[in-house]
Protein backbone atom coordinates (compact mmCIF):
# COMPACT_ATOMS: atom_id res chain seq x y z
CA UNK A 1 0.00 0.00 0.00
CA UNK A 2 1.24 3.32 -1.07
CA UNK A 3 1.50 6.21 1.72
CA UNK A 4 -1.29 7.79 0.01
CA UNK A 5 -3.53 4.81 0.37
CA UNK A 6 -1.79 3.85 3.84
CA UNK A 7 -3.02 7.49 5.58
CA UNK A 8 -6.62 7.27 3.49
CA UNK A 9 -6.79 4.15 6.21
CA UNK A 10 -5.22 6.00 9.02
CA UNK A 11 -7.60 8.30 8.21
CA UNK A 12 -10.83 5.74 7.94
CA UNK A 13 -9.34 4.00 11.03
CA UNK A 14 -9.66 6.88 13.36
CA UNK A 15 -13.42 8.21 11.74
CA UNK A 16 -14.13 5.09 12.85
CA UNK A 17 -13.01 5.75 16.57
CA UNK A 18 -10.08 3.36 15.98
CA UNK A 19 -6.94 5.04 18.66
CA UNK A 20 -3.69 3.38 16.88
CA UNK A 21 -4.67 4.72 13.16
CA UNK A 22 -5.21 8.42 15.12
CA UNK A 23 -1.67 7.65 16.49
CA UNK A 24 -0.26 6.81 13.08
CA UNK A 25 -1.52 9.99 11.66
CA UNK A 26 0.00 11.94 14.61
CA UNK A 27 3.29 10.23 13.99
CA UNK A 28 3.57 11.01 10.45
CA UNK A 29 2.59 14.35 10.59
CA UNK A 30 3.92 15.73 13.97
CA UNK A 31 7.75 16.19 12.77
CA UNK A 32 6.49 18.65 9.59
CA UNK A 33 3.27 20.19 11.47
CA UNK A 34 6.06 21.57 14.39
CA UNK A 35 8.48 21.98 11.96
CA UNK A 36 6.54 24.48 9.85
CA UNK A 37 5.20 25.66 13.03
CA UNK A 38 8.64 26.26 14.28
CA UNK A 39 9.44 28.05 11.61
CA UNK A 40 6.93 30.39 11.20
CA UNK A 41 6.71 31.52 14.98
CA UNK A 42 10.19 30.77 16.43
CA UNK A 43 9.35 30.18 19.64
CA UNK A 44 9.39 25.89 20.54
CA UNK A 45 7.17 26.74 22.73
CA UNK A 46 4.26 27.85 20.74
CA UNK A 47 5.42 25.60 18.05
CA UNK A 48 4.46 22.75 20.08
CA UNK A 49 1.45 24.68 20.84
CA UNK A 50 0.38 25.28 17.87
CA UNK A 51 0.90 21.76 16.42
CA UNK A 52 -0.96 20.27 19.08
CA UNK A 53 -3.86 22.79 18.64
CA UNK A 54 -4.16 21.66 15.15
CA UNK A 55 -4.10 18.57 15.41
CA UNK A 56 -7.07 19.10 17.77
CA UNK A 57 -8.90 20.64 15.97
CA UNK A 58 -8.30 18.37 13.04
CA UNK A 59 -9.55 15.45 15.03
CA UNK A 60 -12.53 17.47 16.49
CA UNK A 61 -13.42 17.74 12.40
CA UNK A 62 -12.82 13.94 11.64
CA UNK A 63 -16.37 13.51 10.30
CA UNK A 64 -16.38 16.21 8.24
CA UNK A 65 -13.32 15.41 6.60
CA UNK A 66 -13.22 13.75 2.99
CA UNK A 67 -11.25 10.68 3.10
CA UNK A 68 -10.51 10.58 -0.28
CA UNK A 69 -8.13 13.91 0.30
CA UNK A 70 -4.80 14.17 1.51
CA UNK A 71 -4.72 14.67 5.39
CA UNK A 72 -1.34 16.66 5.33
CA UNK A 73 -2.95 20.08 3.25
CA UNK A 74 -6.01 19.77 5.99
CA UNK A 75 -3.52 20.02 8.99
CA UNK A 76 -0.79 22.24 7.50
CA UNK A 77 -3.65 24.87 6.74
CA UNK A 78 -4.86 24.95 9.84
CA UNK A 79 -0.95 24.70 11.23
CA UNK A 80 0.11 27.83 9.44
CA UNK A 81 -2.94 29.95 9.95
CA UNK A 82 -3.12 29.51 13.21
CA UNK A 83 1.32 30.23 13.37
CA UNK A 84 0.54 33.05 11.37
CA UNK A 85 -2.02 34.51 13.91
CA UNK A 86 0.32 33.86 16.68
CA UNK A 87 3.05 35.37 14.45
CA UNK A 88 1.19 38.68 14.86
CA UNK A 89 -0.29 38.69 17.54
CA UNK A 90 3.38 38.52 19.43
CA UNK A 91 4.33 40.87 17.43
CA UNK A 92 1.51 43.47 17.75
CA UNK A 93 2.13 43.44 21.63
CA UNK A 94 4.32 44.34 24.08
CA UNK A 95 5.63 40.99 26.06
CA UNK A 96 6.24 42.43 29.96
CA UNK A 97 8.21 39.42 30.52
CA UNK A 98 9.86 39.50 27.25
CA UNK A 99 12.98 39.68 28.46
CA UNK A 100 12.73 36.52 30.45
CA UNK A 101 10.98 34.63 27.71
CA UNK A 102 13.48 35.79 25.07
CA UNK A 103 16.19 34.47 27.74
CA UNK A 104 14.27 30.86 27.92
CA UNK A 105 13.75 31.24 24.13
CA UNK A 106 17.79 31.31 23.28
CA UNK A 107 18.42 29.25 25.57
CA UNK A 108 16.17 26.67 24.42
CA UNK A 109 18.09 26.81 20.51
CA UNK A 110 21.09 27.65 22.19
CA UNK A 111 23.67 25.45 19.73
CA UNK A 112 21.31 24.91 17.03
CA UNK A 113 21.86 28.37 15.39
CA UNK A 114 21.12 27.56 11.48
CA UNK A 115 21.93 30.80 9.17
CA UNK A 116 18.85 29.89 7.17
CA UNK A 117 16.73 29.63 9.78
CA UNK A 118 17.98 32.75 11.24
CA UNK A 119 17.59 34.65 8.37
CA UNK A 120 13.77 33.66 8.38
CA UNK A 121 13.56 34.94 11.60
CA UNK A 122 14.33 38.40 10.06
CA UNK A 123 11.32 37.84 7.41
CA UNK A 124 7.67 39.11 8.24
CA UNK A 125 4.90 36.33 9.69
CA UNK A 126 3.59 36.26 5.91
CA UNK A 127 6.50 36.06 4.29
CA UNK A 128 8.04 32.87 6.44
CA UNK A 129 4.37 31.24 5.95
CA UNK A 130 4.43 31.01 2.46
CA UNK A 131 8.19 30.10 2.29
CA UNK A 132 7.22 27.77 4.73
CA UNK A 133 4.64 26.09 2.76
CA UNK A 134 6.74 26.40 -0.85
CA UNK A 135 9.81 25.20 0.13
CA UNK A 136 9.37 22.81 3.28
CA UNK A 137 6.12 21.36 2.44
CA UNK A 138 6.08 21.74 -1.23
CA UNK A 139 3.31 23.30 -2.19
CA UNK A 140 2.96 25.03 -5.74
CA UNK A 141 1.96 29.01 -5.40
CA UNK A 142 -1.67 28.39 -6.26
CA UNK A 143 -1.96 25.64 -3.57
CA UNK A 144 -0.63 28.65 -1.19
CA UNK A 145 -3.19 30.65 -2.50
CA UNK A 146 -5.97 28.22 -1.77
CA UNK A 147 -4.43 27.09 1.65
CA UNK A 148 -4.10 30.74 2.58
CA UNK A 149 -7.16 32.47 1.14
CA UNK A 150 -5.13 34.77 -0.96
CA UNK A 151 -5.00 35.47 -4.36
CA UNK A 152 -2.45 33.99 -6.12
CA UNK A 153 -0.37 36.97 -7.56
CA UNK A 154 -0.32 38.02 -4.22
CA UNK A 155 1.17 34.79 -3.52
CA UNK A 156 3.66 35.26 -6.26
CA UNK A 157 5.15 38.47 -5.19
CA UNK A 158 5.38 37.03 -1.53
CA UNK A 159 7.58 34.52 -2.83
CA UNK A 160 9.38 36.64 -4.62
CA UNK A 161 10.15 39.29 -1.79
CA UNK A 162 10.61 36.79 0.75
CA UNK A 163 13.45 35.19 -1.75
CA UNK A 164 15.09 38.42 -2.45
CA UNK A 165 14.90 39.25 1.14
CA UNK A 166 16.18 35.72 2.01
CA UNK A 167 19.22 35.91 -0.70
CA UNK A 168 20.05 39.49 0.37
CA UNK A 169 20.25 38.32 3.85
CA UNK A 170 22.23 35.25 3.23
CA UNK A 171 24.34 37.16 0.87
CA UNK A 172 25.26 39.54 3.20
CA UNK A 173 26.83 37.23 5.97
CA UNK A 174 28.97 35.70 3.86
CA UNK B 1 21.54 29.40 -2.52
CA UNK B 2 18.77 27.73 -5.35
CA UNK B 3 15.78 27.01 -4.41
CA UNK B 4 15.84 23.69 -3.51
CA UNK B 5 19.05 24.08 -1.37
CA UNK B 6 16.79 26.16 0.01
CA UNK B 7 13.76 23.37 0.88
CA UNK B 8 17.17 20.50 1.69
CA UNK B 9 18.42 23.15 4.11
CA UNK B 10 14.66 24.01 6.00
CA UNK B 11 13.85 19.66 6.45
CA UNK B 12 17.17 19.71 7.96
CA UNK B 13 17.89 22.40 10.35
CA UNK B 14 18.14 21.62 13.69
CA UNK B 15 14.79 22.85 15.35
CA UNK B 16 14.83 22.98 19.43
CA UNK B 17 13.58 19.23 20.55
CA UNK B 18 9.49 19.05 20.61
CA UNK B 19 7.74 16.93 23.32
CA UNK B 20 5.73 15.33 21.20
CA UNK B 21 4.48 12.23 23.65
CA UNK B 22 2.84 14.67 26.12
CA UNK B 23 1.53 16.49 22.55
CA UNK B 24 -0.12 12.52 21.37
CA UNK B 25 -1.34 12.51 25.42
CA UNK B 26 -3.32 15.58 24.71
CA UNK B 27 -4.88 14.89 21.52
CA UNK B 28 -5.85 11.19 22.04
CA UNK B 29 -7.76 12.91 25.10
CA UNK B 30 -9.46 15.30 22.63
CA UNK B 31 -10.00 12.28 20.18
CA UNK B 32 -11.59 9.93 23.44
CA UNK B 33 -13.65 13.00 24.35
CA UNK B 34 -14.72 13.23 21.10
CA UNK B 35 -15.93 9.62 20.91
CA UNK B 36 -17.53 10.24 23.64
CA UNK B 37 -20.36 12.25 22.99
CA UNK B 38 -21.31 10.39 20.06
CA UNK B 39 -24.54 8.94 19.59
CA UNK B 40 -23.84 5.43 21.21
CA UNK B 41 -21.80 6.16 23.86
CA UNK B 42 -24.36 9.12 24.92
CA UNK B 43 -26.98 6.79 25.24
CA UNK B 44 -25.72 3.42 26.09
CA UNK B 45 -24.41 5.50 29.58
CA UNK B 46 -28.15 7.14 30.00
CA UNK B 47 -29.43 3.59 29.06
CA UNK B 48 -26.78 1.75 32.08
CA UNK B 49 -28.42 4.67 34.33
CA UNK B 50 -31.34 4.08 33.69
CA UNK B 51 -31.00 0.70 34.25
CA UNK B 52 -29.10 0.59 37.01
CA UNK B 53 -31.85 3.06 38.78
CA UNK B 54 -34.92 1.12 37.88
CA UNK B 55 -33.05 -2.16 39.22
CA UNK B 56 -32.32 -0.23 42.68
CA UNK B 57 -35.68 0.51 42.78
CA UNK B 58 -36.84 -2.57 42.09
CA UNK B 59 -34.62 -3.82 44.40
CA UNK B 60 -35.57 -1.27 47.46
CA UNK B 61 -39.85 -1.99 47.01
CA UNK B 62 -38.90 -6.23 48.08
CA UNK B 63 -38.60 -6.65 51.75
CA UNK B 64 -35.02 -8.44 51.52
CA UNK B 65 -34.00 -4.75 49.46
CA UNK B 66 -35.48 -2.79 52.07
CA UNK B 67 -33.47 -4.29 54.95
CA UNK B 68 -29.90 -3.67 52.39
CA UNK B 69 -30.80 -0.17 52.34
CA UNK B 70 -31.44 0.10 56.03
CA UNK B 71 -27.88 -1.16 56.48
CA UNK B 72 -26.68 1.02 53.92
CA UNK B 73 -28.40 4.16 55.97
CA UNK B 74 -26.59 2.98 58.79
CA UNK B 75 -23.53 2.78 57.36
CA UNK B 76 -23.43 6.36 55.86
CA UNK B 77 -24.73 7.55 59.02
CA UNK B 78 -21.37 5.87 60.89
CA UNK B 79 -19.34 7.59 58.78
CA UNK B 80 -20.22 11.15 59.47
CA UNK B 81 -20.16 13.40 62.72
CA UNK B 82 -22.26 11.71 65.37
CA UNK B 83 -23.75 14.50 67.03
CA UNK B 84 -24.86 16.75 63.64
CA UNK B 85 -27.37 19.45 63.83
CA UNK B 86 -30.25 18.64 60.83
CA UNK B 87 -30.93 21.96 60.14
CA UNK B 88 -28.81 24.77 59.03
CA UNK B 89 -29.91 27.19 60.87
CA UNK B 90 -27.11 29.93 60.92
CA UNK B 91 -23.46 30.22 59.54
CA UNK B 92 -20.28 30.36 62.21
CA UNK B 93 -18.90 33.09 60.59
CA UNK B 94 -20.32 36.17 58.31
CA UNK B 95 -20.97 36.42 54.89
CA UNK B 96 -22.90 34.44 52.61
CA UNK B 97 -22.48 30.81 50.56
CA UNK B 98 -23.13 30.68 46.92
CA UNK B 99 -24.69 26.55 46.81
CA UNK B 100 -25.27 24.42 43.66
CA UNK B 101 -27.49 21.41 43.77
CA UNK B 102 -29.24 19.98 40.88
CA UNK B 103 -32.43 22.86 40.87
CA UNK B 104 -29.73 25.52 40.27
CA UNK B 105 -27.65 28.11 42.38
CA UNK B 106 -28.81 29.11 45.60
CA UNK B 107 -27.47 31.92 47.93
CA UNK B 108 -27.24 31.34 51.66
CA UNK B 109 -27.63 34.32 53.80
CA UNK B 110 -25.41 34.02 57.54
CA UNK B 111 -28.98 33.49 58.96
CA UNK B 112 -29.13 29.99 57.47
CA UNK B 113 -32.18 31.60 55.10
CA UNK B 114 -31.57 30.46 51.19
CA UNK B 115 -32.44 31.70 47.73
CA UNK B 116 -32.67 29.41 44.95
CA UNK B 117 -31.82 31.45 41.90
CA UNK B 118 -33.17 29.90 39.18
CA UNK B 119 -31.98 27.14 36.94
CA UNK B 120 -28.55 28.07 35.89
CA UNK B 121 -24.92 26.39 36.39
CA UNK B 122 -21.31 27.25 37.68
CA UNK B 123 -22.14 30.22 39.81
CA UNK B 124 -19.57 32.56 40.97
CA UNK B 125 -19.71 36.09 42.89
CA UNK B 126 -18.96 38.85 42.19
CA UNK B 127 -16.09 40.80 43.60
CA UNK B 128 -18.65 42.33 46.33
CA UNK B 129 -21.27 39.64 45.75
CA UNK B 130 -23.16 42.12 45.18
CA UNK B 131 -24.70 40.10 41.81
CA UNK B 132 -23.68 36.13 40.51
CA UNK B 133 -22.26 35.39 37.05
CA UNK B 134 -23.68 31.93 35.96
CA UNK B 135 -24.41 30.20 32.74
CA UNK B 136 -27.25 28.59 31.15
CA UNK B 137 -27.43 26.81 27.87
CA UNK B 138 -24.92 28.57 25.52
CA UNK B 139 -24.95 31.73 27.89
CA UNK B 140 -23.31 33.84 30.49
CA UNK B 141 -25.77 35.54 32.65
CA UNK B 142 -24.86 38.30 35.01
CA UNK B 143 -28.06 37.84 38.30
CA UNK B 144 -28.46 39.84 41.22
CA UNK B 145 -29.02 38.02 44.63
CA UNK B 146 -32.50 37.61 43.86
CA UNK B 147 -32.24 35.59 41.13
CA UNK B 148 -33.04 38.41 38.35
CA UNK B 149 -31.12 38.32 35.27
CA UNK B 150 -29.19 41.41 34.59
CA UNK B 151 -27.64 41.04 31.46
CA UNK B 152 -27.10 37.54 29.31
CA UNK B 153 -24.44 37.16 26.39
CA UNK B 154 -25.12 34.40 23.86
CA UNK B 155 -21.84 32.58 23.20
CA UNK B 156 -21.11 28.46 22.77
CA UNK B 157 -20.22 26.35 25.80
CA UNK B 158 -19.70 28.87 28.48
CA UNK B 159 -17.85 27.21 31.51
CA UNK B 160 -16.34 28.69 34.84
CA UNK B 161 -17.42 32.46 34.67
CA UNK B 162 -14.66 34.42 37.35
CA UNK B 163 -15.48 37.80 37.88
CA UNK B 164 -12.90 40.41 39.75
CA UNK B 165 -12.54 44.14 39.97
CA UNK B 166 -13.36 47.25 41.84
CA UNK B 167 -17.11 48.62 42.69
CA UNK B 168 -16.82 50.81 39.88
CA UNK B 169 -14.60 48.87 37.29
CA UNK B 170 -15.64 45.13 36.60
CA UNK B 171 -14.72 42.04 34.56
CA UNK B 172 -15.34 38.56 33.74
CA UNK B 173 -13.20 35.86 32.73
CA UNK B 174 -14.73 32.17 31.69
CA UNK B 175 -13.99 29.70 28.72
CA UNK B 176 -16.17 29.24 25.77
CA UNK B 177 -14.99 26.24 24.27
CA UNK B 178 -11.57 26.07 24.59
CA UNK B 179 -11.27 29.63 24.73
CA UNK B 180 -10.73 32.03 27.26
CA UNK B 181 -12.75 35.61 26.66
CA UNK B 182 -13.26 38.46 29.26
CA UNK B 183 -16.16 40.88 29.57
CA UNK B 184 -16.81 43.60 31.33
CA UNK B 185 -19.03 43.65 34.26
CA UNK B 186 -22.01 45.15 32.47
CA UNK B 187 -21.58 42.38 29.75
CA UNK B 188 -19.96 44.55 27.06
CA UNK B 189 -17.00 44.57 25.07
CA UNK B 190 -16.55 40.75 25.37
CA UNK B 191 -13.42 39.41 23.81
CA UNK B 192 -11.34 36.39 23.30
CA UNK B 193 -8.05 37.50 25.28
CA UNK B 194 -5.66 37.91 23.24
CA UNK B 195 -5.29 34.50 21.38
CA UNK B 196 -3.56 32.98 23.63
CA UNK B 197 -3.20 28.93 23.54
CA UNK B 198 -6.23 26.90 24.23
CA UNK B 199 -7.57 26.39 27.68
CA UNK B 200 -7.80 23.25 29.74
CA UNK B 201 -11.32 22.37 31.69
CA UNK B 202 -9.72 24.54 34.41
CA UNK B 203 -11.55 27.88 35.84
CA UNK B 204 -9.26 30.83 35.23
CA UNK B 205 -8.07 33.04 38.29
CA UNK B 206 -7.67 36.38 38.27
CA UNK B 207 -4.86 37.85 40.66
CA UNK B 208 -6.49 39.19 44.17
CA UNK B 209 -5.40 43.44 43.90
CA UNK B 210 -4.87 46.26 41.42
CA UNK B 211 -4.67 45.45 37.55
CA UNK B 212 -6.53 42.49 35.54
CA UNK B 213 -3.97 39.96 35.66
CA UNK B 214 -5.68 36.40 34.97
CA UNK B 215 -3.49 32.50 35.07
CA UNK B 216 -5.36 30.04 33.00
CA UNK B 217 -3.87 26.47 32.27
CA UNK B 218 -3.56 25.09 28.58
CA UNK B 219 -4.76 22.15 27.07
CA UNK B 220 -0.63 21.12 27.59
CA UNK B 221 -0.44 21.97 31.38
CA UNK B 222 0.79 25.70 31.11
CA UNK B 223 0.16 28.07 33.10
CA UNK B 224 -0.27 31.56 31.53
CA UNK B 225 -0.70 34.60 33.45
CA UNK B 226 -1.52 37.61 31.48
CA UNK B 227 -2.29 41.02 31.88
CA UNK B 228 -5.77 41.55 30.41
CA UNK B 229 -5.21 45.35 30.63
CA UNK B 230 -2.60 45.35 28.18
CA UNK B 231 -2.99 42.21 26.47
CA UNK B 232 0.54 41.34 27.31
CA UNK B 233 2.21 37.72 29.08
CA UNK B 234 3.52 37.97 31.89
CA UNK B 235 5.02 34.72 32.07
CA UNK B 236 4.51 31.26 31.26
CA UNK B 237 4.94 28.08 32.94
CA UNK B 238 6.61 24.92 32.45
CA UNK B 239 4.16 22.28 31.27
CA UNK B 240 1.93 20.57 34.52
CA UNK B 241 0.11 17.89 32.74
CA UNK B 242 -4.04 17.37 33.74
CA UNK B 243 -4.41 20.79 35.65
CA UNK B 244 -7.70 21.02 37.56
CA UNK B 245 -7.67 23.69 39.72
CA UNK B 246 -5.98 27.53 40.01
CA UNK B 247 -6.01 30.06 43.33
CA UNK B 248 -4.16 32.75 44.31
CA UNK B 249 -3.23 33.82 47.41
CA UNK B 250 -5.25 36.82 49.04
CA UNK B 251 -1.93 38.94 48.39
CA UNK B 252 -1.36 37.70 45.22
CA UNK B 253 1.76 36.74 45.30
CA UNK B 254 1.23 32.80 44.92
CA UNK B 255 -0.64 31.27 42.70
CA UNK B 256 -1.26 27.37 43.50
CA UNK B 257 -1.68 24.97 40.93
CA UNK B 258 -3.71 21.53 41.41
CA UNK B 259 -2.73 18.84 39.11
CA UNK B 260 -3.50 14.82 38.46
CA UNK B 261 -0.82 14.46 40.74
CA UNK B 262 1.00 17.39 41.76
CA UNK B 263 0.36 20.70 44.24
CA UNK B 264 2.26 23.36 42.93
CA UNK B 265 3.29 26.86 44.30
CA UNK B 266 4.52 29.49 42.07
CA UNK B 267 5.88 32.46 43.35
CA UNK B 268 6.36 34.62 40.49
CA UNK B 269 6.98 32.49 37.47
CA UNK B 270 8.87 30.18 39.65
CA UNK B 271 7.53 26.47 41.00
CA UNK B 272 7.47 24.98 44.07
CA UNK B 273 6.27 21.27 43.28
CA UNK B 274 4.66 18.23 45.97
CA UNK B 275 3.94 15.11 44.81
CA UNK B 276 0.29 14.42 45.76
CA UNK B 277 -2.29 12.10 44.03
CA UNK B 278 -6.33 12.76 44.78
CA UNK B 279 -6.24 16.34 45.43
CA UNK B 280 -10.14 17.11 45.29
CA UNK B 281 -9.63 20.68 46.26
CA UNK B 282 -7.35 23.65 47.31
CA UNK B 283 -7.67 27.15 48.90
CA UNK B 284 -5.33 29.42 50.69
CA UNK B 285 -6.65 31.27 53.80
CA UNK B 286 -7.67 35.14 53.48
CA UNK B 287 -4.55 37.58 54.16
CA UNK B 288 -1.77 34.05 54.57
CA UNK B 289 0.01 31.76 52.29
CA UNK B 290 -1.54 29.07 54.43
CA UNK B 291 -3.07 26.34 51.95
CA UNK B 292 -5.90 23.97 53.13
CA UNK B 293 -6.16 20.98 50.35
CA UNK B 294 -8.49 18.37 50.22
CA UNK B 295 -6.75 14.95 49.28
CA UNK B 296 -9.40 12.01 49.06
CA UNK B 297 -10.78 12.12 52.67
CA UNK B 298 -8.48 14.44 54.32
CA UNK B 299 -8.02 17.75 55.05
CA UNK B 300 -4.51 19.27 55.33
CA UNK B 301 -2.99 22.28 55.83
CA UNK B 302 0.36 22.93 53.71
CA UNK B 303 2.80 25.79 54.71
CA UNK B 304 2.23 27.63 50.68
CA UNK B 305 5.95 29.62 51.23
CA UNK B 306 7.37 25.59 51.98
CA UNK B 307 6.05 22.95 50.58
CA UNK B 308 8.47 20.38 51.76
CA UNK B 309 7.21 21.34 54.96
CA UNK B 310 5.26 18.43 56.52
CA UNK B 311 1.45 19.72 56.02
CA UNK B 312 -0.79 19.98 59.37
CA UNK B 313 -3.78 17.28 59.48
CA UNK B 314 -7.01 18.92 60.27
CA UNK B 315 -9.51 16.30 59.90
CA UNK B 316 -10.00 12.96 58.18
CA UNK B 317 -13.11 11.05 57.70
CA UNK B 318 -14.21 7.99 55.81
CA UNK B 319 -15.15 8.34 51.94
CA UNK B 320 -14.63 11.83 49.98
CA UNK B 321 -14.70 15.43 51.03
CA UNK B 322 -16.17 17.50 47.84
CA UNK B 323 -13.95 21.04 48.49
CA UNK B 324 -13.07 23.44 51.50
CA UNK B 325 -13.66 26.78 52.05
CA UNK B 326 -12.15 29.82 54.25
CA UNK B 327 -14.63 32.24 55.64
CA UNK B 328 -14.04 35.36 54.77
CA UNK B 329 -12.70 35.91 57.95
CA UNK B 330 -10.60 33.30 57.80
CA UNK B 331 -11.74 31.68 60.97
CA UNK B 332 -13.40 28.84 59.91
CA UNK B 333 -13.14 26.21 57.11
CA UNK B 334 -16.15 24.90 55.27
CA UNK B 335 -15.70 21.21 54.37
CA UNK B 336 -18.39 19.18 52.21
CA UNK B 337 -18.98 15.47 52.73
CA UNK B 338 -21.01 14.01 50.30
CA UNK B 339 -20.58 11.06 51.60
CA UNK B 340 -21.91 11.38 54.85
CA UNK B 341 -24.77 13.84 53.72
CA UNK B 342 -22.70 16.59 56.09
CA UNK B 343 -21.40 19.93 55.98
CA UNK B 344 -18.50 20.42 58.40
CA UNK B 345 -18.27 23.76 59.77
CA UNK B 346 -13.92 23.40 61.00
CA UNK B 347 -12.72 26.64 63.35
CA UNK B 348 -9.49 27.10 62.13
CA UNK B 349 -7.84 29.26 64.82
CA UNK B 350 -7.39 29.22 68.58
CA UNK B 351 -9.87 26.61 70.33
CA UNK B 352 -10.61 23.97 67.93
CA UNK B 353 -13.78 23.30 67.26
CA UNK B 354 -15.91 21.89 64.53
CA UNK B 355 -20.13 22.36 63.72
CA UNK B 356 -21.91 19.70 61.79
CA UNK B 357 -24.94 19.80 59.81
CA UNK B 358 -26.76 16.84 58.41
CA UNK B 359 -29.14 15.92 55.69
CA UNK B 360 -27.56 18.77 53.41
CA UNK B 361 -28.90 17.47 50.38
CA UNK B 362 -32.85 17.58 51.39
CA UNK B 363 -32.35 21.12 52.42
CA UNK B 364 -31.28 22.22 48.91
CA UNK B 365 -34.14 20.34 47.00
CA UNK B 366 -33.36 16.55 47.99
CA UNK B 367 -31.77 15.38 43.98
CA UNK B 368 -28.03 15.31 44.65
CA UNK B 369 -25.32 16.49 47.03
CA UNK B 370 -25.23 20.68 46.37
CA UNK B 371 -21.82 21.31 45.36
CA UNK B 372 -20.22 24.74 47.71
CA UNK B 373 -19.07 27.53 45.09
CA UNK B 374 -18.01 29.89 47.17
CA UNK B 375 -18.11 32.15 50.94
CA UNK B 376 -18.77 35.46 49.96
CA UNK B 377 -18.27 38.41 51.45
CA UNK B 378 -16.12 40.85 54.25
CA UNK B 379 -18.57 41.48 56.73
CA UNK B 380 -18.40 45.29 55.94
Amino acid sequence: MGSGGRERAWVRGAQGGDVSSLEALFRHHWPTAYRAAYLVVHDAAAAEDIAQEAFIAAVRNLDRFDRRRPFGPWLHRIVVNRAIDWARMRSLRAESGGDALAGAAATESAGLADDVVEAIRSLSAEHRAVIVLRHLLGYTPGEIARLLDLPRGTVNSRLRRALDALGERLGDER
Amino acid sequence: MNERELGDRLRRAPLPPADRQRALAVVRQAFTERERVSWPRRHARALVLAGTAAAVVAAAVSPPGRAVLGSLRDAVGREGVKRARTALVSLPAPGRLLVESAKGPWVVQADGSRRLLGSYRDAAWSPHGLYVAATRADQLLALDPRGRIRWALARPQVRFPRWAGTRTNTQIAYLTGSRLHVVAGDGTHDVDLCGEPAAARVAPAWRPGPGWVVAYATTRGRVYTLDAGACSLLWRSAPFPRPRLLEWSSDGTRLALITADKLVVFTGARPSVRYLRGVVAAAFAPRSHELAVVQDGRLLVFDGDHLANRPRRIFAGAGRFGGVFWSPDGRWLLLPWPSADQWLFIRSTGVRRLLAYSRITQQFGGAEFPRVLGWCCRAR
